[in-house]
């Protein structure tokens, strides 16, 4: 009896604490859905936390500051720089999957390194690059920079979910008489496709998000919405309401995203090396 | 293969153009014809002459270790306590991800608000429990306020990957030493610990190489200020670089040194991916 309760207690205070992290954790989001609600007066009086909701943030982003032009910006390049990636990516994994040639592990892990190359360290050689070629401010030079990170992923992540596959599936379709490119697409891609789509969506979160190269590889006409934050920095008297609309209307979509791979994130986030 | 040639393509030689151009006075206003190679004048510089280099460093160095290890910690507490919890781990869980999928850049600018010092939340909750005003982003603070931030983001990448660690060990060896007579701490550092530590160094390193790497969260809070209170390495290669002055040759060579320190973190990552397959 005395047991049980100390038990009880001690959970209790567990789901306290966990509860109080938890809080911390999506406070600043619950504050900027808050913020991008509020009228100007009430933005910077932090006491306010109930009032009457205004659209007029919103409606400011998208007509005055033209919101959609930069969501324009960043669609074209993430959508441009997932699929590319995912095609030669996958092909690739299906290489190290499958096939055993010289010196393919070292090649493997060579490629893993890339992925964590900082990007300040690239970003200075793109941006000289790209001002001798003029291709700096292009959707296409940040769709080809852009793989430098998403294709080493897509390999790693597409070469576990082909290895949890058994190749005996695939020796029995070749059986029947599939070519090995038939094979692959009859048989394996079927079954991949799950972990294409998580792959996709992690490719797509970091595309997203990616801050450092798109601030310095474009002023205007690719600007994508991460750079959007540069100009609140610069004025005085940051329209506070407006900012955290546009942050709304930036990360709502990504944190839906988020909660679809959720059961993957782990190995997303350990290039398929953990299973989680 | 033509992912390897795309990828020798955007890597392998912008990394050696980047390594030539630090050998380079190159100056963004002069332009690329006038510039001339001046061998290792670049580094010496750095080490001898740039009254920057050190103390960015060490910026760099307070930055890195406090936010890898308070996250450590901080995240290992709470996975530990979420495998003990038995209900509403799931929905926990889908809440606690939230800051490290936001787009850092956006998410640090509204920490900018919160943190303000006059209209700010964060002042607004210290003075309902009767506490005075914090100057966060002044000159003493910005610092530990930036460290702040990057714990928010970057706490439930631990926790997540701490927690896989917990569920993926057995019970049996906990239940072996609790019935020898173990208490909760001895069987925690005796045998939770080291049975998790591969995939808890996994997360470390991970941590480590893109703390080191961090621009956008301080670019958005403080862009490197007060002065040059949160001037890391990547911070002060664009200000030398592109915003105060044009020397990109400086620049690249601030730059080579990221990679250099950078290295063996990437060579025992690789060492224990391949113990993990």
């Amino acid at each position: 009896m005395y047991i049980e309760k100390k038990w009880k207690a001690k959970s209790l205070i567990t789901y306290a604490l966990l509860i109080l992290f938890t809080l911390f954790c999506i406070f600043p989001f619950f504050w900027m859905l808050l913020t991008s609600l509020k009228a100007r007066v009430d933005v910077i009086d932090p006491s306010v936390w109930v009032f009457k909701p205004i659209i007029d943030n919103y409606k400011n982003v998208f007509e005055k500051r033209n919101l959609l032009f930069n969501i324009k910006n960043s669609i074209i390049v993430v959508s441009g720089t997932t699929i590319i990636s995912l095609l030669l990516g996958t092909l690739a994994a299906y290489g190290f999957a499958r096939f055993n040639f010289k010196r393919k592990e070292s090649l493997a892990f060579w490629i893993l390194s890339l992925r964590m190359l900082p990007p300040m360290a690239v970003v200075i050689s793109f941006f000289v690059l790209g001002r001798l070629l003029r291709l700096l401010d292009t959707h296409i030079y940040l769709i080809i920079i852009y793989l430098s990170f998403n294709i080493p992923f897509t390999i790693w992540m597409m070469r576990g979910f082909i290895e949890d596959i058994p190749i005996e599936i695939e020796e029995a379709a070749w059986l029947d008489g599939c070519s090995r490119i038939k094979g692959f697409f009859k048989v394996i891609f079927p079954l991949i496709s799950p972990g294409l789509i998580a792959t996709a969506i992690f490719c797509i979160i970091q595309s997203w998000n990616e801050f450092s190269l798109a601030f310095f590889l474009t002023t205007f006409n690719a600007k994508t919405v991460p750079t959007i934050v540069t100009a609140f920095l610069s004025v005085t008297g940051v329209l506070w309401g407006e900012m955290a609309a546009v942050g709304v209307v930036a990360i709502a979509p990504i944190v839906v995203f988020a909660f679809l791979v959720q059961k993957n994130l782990v190995r997303g986030l350990t290039f398929g090396a953990v299973k989680g | 293969m033509p992912a390897a040639l795309v990828l020798a393509g955007v890597v392998i030689f912008p990394t050696i153009f980047l390594y030539y151009i630090s050998l380079t006075n190159y100056d963004l206003s002069v332009g690329w014809q006038a510039k001339k190679f001046v061998w290792l004048n670049n580094y010496i510089y750095l080490f001898t002459q740039d009254p920057l280099f050190w103390k960015s460093f060490l910026i760099t160095l307070i930055f890195v270790v406090s936010t890898v290890s308070f996250e450590f910690v901080l995240g290992m507490l709470v996975a530990l306590g979420l495998n003990r919890i038995r209900h509403g781990r799931r929905l926990l869980l889908s809440l606690i991800i939230i800051p490290m999928v936001c787009t850092p850049s956006i998410i640090a600018l509204m920490w900018k608000l919160m943190l303000n010092t006059e209209y700010g939340v964060l002042n607004f909750l210290l003075r309902l429990i009767g506490l005075s005003n914090v100057n966060w982003l002044g000159t003493n603070m910005a610092l530990p306020s930036v460290i702040l931030v990057d714990i928010w983001e970057w706490t439930p990448f631990m926790v997540l990957m701490l927690f896989a660690a917990l569920q993926s060990i057995p019970e049996e060896p906990m239940e072996a030493a609790r019935v020898d007579g173990a208490s909760g701490p001895q069987i925690f550092f005796f045998v939770t610990l080291p049975m998790m530590m591969r995939i808890a160094l996994i997360a470390i390193i991970l941590r480590l190489v893109d703390s080191f790497k961090i621009f956008d969260t301080i670019y958005a809070l403080t862009q490197g200020g007060p002065g040059s209170a949160t001037e890391v390495f990547s911070m002060r290669i664009f200000r030398i670089g592109f915003q105060h002055t044009n020397w990109i040759g400086r620049a690249s060579a601030y730059a080579v040194m990221i990679i250099l320190v950078l290295s063996p973190l990437f060579s025992k990552f690789t060492k224990l991916i391949k113990e993990e397959r």
